[in-house]
């Protein structure tokens, strides 16, 4: 056990100052928060332009403005001008920023025509179309209150269950975050495994293996790994889960993050699931690692897995549109597919408990299995050179008893050649 | 020779599929002593070693090494020197020392110290804290040598361990090898340089196509082999000489030849003779054995 710490220790001191591991901790993160800066600036951006394009005019052709209902939250922004040359005349004169025309056919057309030198900002268009709904509204003898015509969707979603709230305000939150949680998670569990891979991977090719091989045993050498990069993976997640708490709360001043909490239901869920798929991912990586020849051949594997791993998005429309269907609920029960799967449906709605525990019932007896089997190909590929595997060995390897599971290598070829 | 025993092998067999890597091998290795194992390429001595290290698992047979079946406990007081070299490549010299003696039951500051001692040693202090890529080929093997004895085994297994290395670097590891035996451990190693064998071992184990060919102290198995004639280089007329058969000149046959005895001469009999006779003026006397080189080289041909 000593030793297998000593390893462990080795693994995360030296994988932690790796480049790529930093810029996974530090970088995504601050990748996502950039785009998502970018976003939510250019979309407030287009809001506080109304007020940089300054007065909007009015020629009213139709003769339905004559007794207007200003928007109020706008109730400064229009002006009346008797005909298009006046308002033209002040849009030269840059007294206004723009100006629109109702053509006597408006209210068979709905056409609107607006003038200015620049484009008109989504928020005129909202500011508009409220004028017109307004105005228009006093025509219909309606007892509804004007702001209900106005804004008939104030939408509240309450996913049962999960006890979480959100207002309408922050539904792309209620979204976007599991998906940004379920990704980095991913990236977590890839990251670190991919390390012991390719770890294992150079001390093969180094022939380092040798030396490893005649002080530790192969499984305290993989029980090792695979603990001192989960450790990795958890520092990883850690740092992200802080970095989320900060922005939350930080972000309680902007309008899209007000009220949402850290769902914790998810947090400890994200953990567990972490944890499995991190050691199934782990374990079946270290094999590959031991079993393949070179750094080259490696990365095939890894990227079939991650492309296994990665499936769930690809299905993302399909939860969207049926958060608990056949799709959604195969997906949540495959090992590979589960941990991804489940993480992005809580966040959509709420995921019946049976499924939860069922997918992390064969999701464990999943890792257990290729764990063992990863500990006995491990010891039986460690020394094992130049020699592309085929399957038969592979699964004779597994089959073989403990300890006489190096079988025909190809030290045999090597030797036996010369 | 009553000596302690490090390594006793008992009949052991190795196959790779259909191929006999290992046919039958029975040694034992004394402690405190350097032990060669000589062979063709692919001639079993790398599988007998990862067999001694349970790499590997014998199919046959049983080997003891210090005293039992290798335990975690023995195998803190084995070092190894694979044949194939390496090391990580993106850590610094001293960190890796330190991990690889750390492995092998060593406090982590002891491992430390033992480092820089062994890399001023090597003259390899200012490399400590560069990272192993920058080290040429030789620096390197040299601390590939380093980490072998670093956590003071009683036993190295040390694989060609001169391969590739230049005169001096040579000499510096041989020293290195030569200090680790006076402080009492024992050493096999294998190599293809035969007088280095001769130079440094006690006693050594020729395989070929995974067989015992040669076995036994150094000294003897040259004797063994040895002509029962002498060489001289000096004047005279060696053929004059009682007791000689024969006389085979060597180089253009002016100054050195090779006399061979009859059955009922000794050596010394011919050398009293050359000192008696007034006409013979000697400069060298030596018995015709055989180098190690030859002998390597019959025993490849005999089996052939």
């Amino acid at each position: 056990m000593y030793k297998t710490l000593l390893v462990a220790r080795r693994e995360y001191l030296f994988n932690l100052r790796r480049p790529a591991f930093l810029f996974a901790v530090f970088g995504v993160p601050l990748f996502i928060c950039v785009i998502w800066f970018i976003i939510f600036a250019v979309m407030s951006a287009s809001e506080a332009n109304v007020d940089k394009i300054g007065a909007v005019g009015y020629v009213d052709e139709a003769g339905i403005l004559a007794n207007p209902l200003l928007p109020p939250d706008y109730s400064d922004l229009f002006v009346a001008f008797d005909s298009s040359e006046m308002a033209r005349q002040a849009l030269e004169a840059r007294t206004i920023g723009a100006y629109m025309v109702l053509p006597p056919d408006y209210l068979k057309t709905g056409q609107v025509i607006t003038y200015s030198y620049t484009g008109i900002p989504e928020a005129l268009k909202d500011a508009i179309g409220e004028l017109l709904t307004g105005t228009l509204s006093r025509r219909v003898a309606a007892q509804a209150p004007l702001e209900r015509i106005l804004d008939p969707v104030n939408l509240t979603v309450r996913v049962m269950d999960s006890g979480r709230v959100l207002t309408e305000a922050n539904i792309p939150a209620l979204f976007m975050l599991p998906m940004i949680f379920a990704l980095l998670f991913v990236i977590a569990a890839g990251v670190t495994s991919g390390f012991l891979m390719s770890g294992v991977v150079e001390e093969k090719t180094n022939r380092i293996m040798e030396i490893l091989v005649t002080s530790v045993t192969p499984i305290q050498l993989l029980g090792g790994k695979i603990l001192g990069l989960g450790a990795l993976g958890l520092t990883q997640i850690a740092v992200w889960m802080v970095a989320a708490l900060v922005l939350l709360q930080v972000g309680q001043a902007a309008p899209f993050l007000a009220g949402i909490t850290f769902p914790t239901d998810v947090a400890i869920l994200l953990l567990v699931y972490f944890g499995l798929s991190y050691f199934l991912l782990a374990s079946l990586q270290g094999g590959i690692g031991a079993v393949v020849g070179s750094e080259q051949e490696s990365r095939q594997f890894a990227s079939i897995i991650s492309i296994l791993w990665m499936t769930p998005f690809f299905f993302l429309p399909a939860f969207l549109e049926d958060p608990n269907g056949v799709i959604a609920v195969a997906l949540t029960l495959i090992p590979f597919s589960s941990p991804l799967t489940a993480l992005l449906r809580m966040g959509m709605s709420s995921v019946p408990n049976w499924q939860i525990l069922l997918s992390l019932a064969i999701l464990f007896v999943t890792t257990v299995a290729v764990t063992w089997a990863s500990a006995r190909v491990f010891r039986w590929g460690l020394l094992r050179y130049g020699k592309r595997f085929d399957l038969r060995d592979l699964l004779q390897a597994v089959r073989q008893p403990a300890g006489r599971a190096e079988g025909v290598t190809p030290v045999a070829a090597k030797e036996g050649v010369r | 020779m009553s000596q302690q025993v490090a390594i006793q092998a008992e009949h052991i067999v190795k196959n790779y599929g259909d191929f006999r890597a290992v046919d039958d091998l029975t040694f034992e290795v004394y402690a405190g002593e350097v032990f060669a194992m000589l062979g063709p390429n692919g001639s079993g001595k790398t599988t007998t070693m990862r067999m001694i290290l349970d790499i590997l698992k014998p199919d046959a047979g049983r080997i003891a090494v210090l005293g039992g079946p290798l335990n975690d406990a023995a195998k803190d007081r084995i070092g190894y020197l694979p044949e194939e070299r390496g090391l990580y490549r993106n850590v610094r010299v001293l960190e890796m020392m330190v991990y690889l003696a750390t492995l092998k039951g060593v406090p982590r500051a002891e491992a430390e110290r033992r480092s820089l001692a062994i890399l001023e040693r090597l003259e390899l202090s200012e490399y400590a804290r560069k990272k192993v890529n920058e080290l040429s080929k030789g620096m390197q093997q040299k601390i590939q040598f380093a980490v072998t004895v670093l956590h003071q085994p009683d036993l190295i297994i040390v694989d060609e361990p001169f391969s590739g290395l230049d005169p001096v670097n040579t000499l510096a590891l041989k020293d290195l090898l030569m200090e680790f035996r006076a402080g009492g451990g024992t050493v096999v190693m294998s190599t293809h340089q035969m007088w280095q064998v001769e130079e440094m071992c006690d006693r050594l184990l020729m395989i070929h196509r995974g067989r015992q060919q040669l076995y036994g102290p150094v000294d003897d198995i040259r004797k063994r082999y040895a002509l029962h004639a002498i060489i001289v280089e000096g004047q005279g007329d060696w053929a004059k000489l009682p007791g000689v058969q024969r006389v085979e000149l060597t180089e253009n046959g002016r100054r050195r030849a090779l006399l061979h005895l009859q059955d009922a001469a000794t050596p010394d009999e011919v050398l009293a003779a050359i000192t008696a006779a007034p006409d013979m003026t000697i400069e060298r006397f030596e018995l015709a054995v055989p180098s190690l080189n030859d002998i390597f080289i019959r025993v490849v041909e005999e089996h052939r």
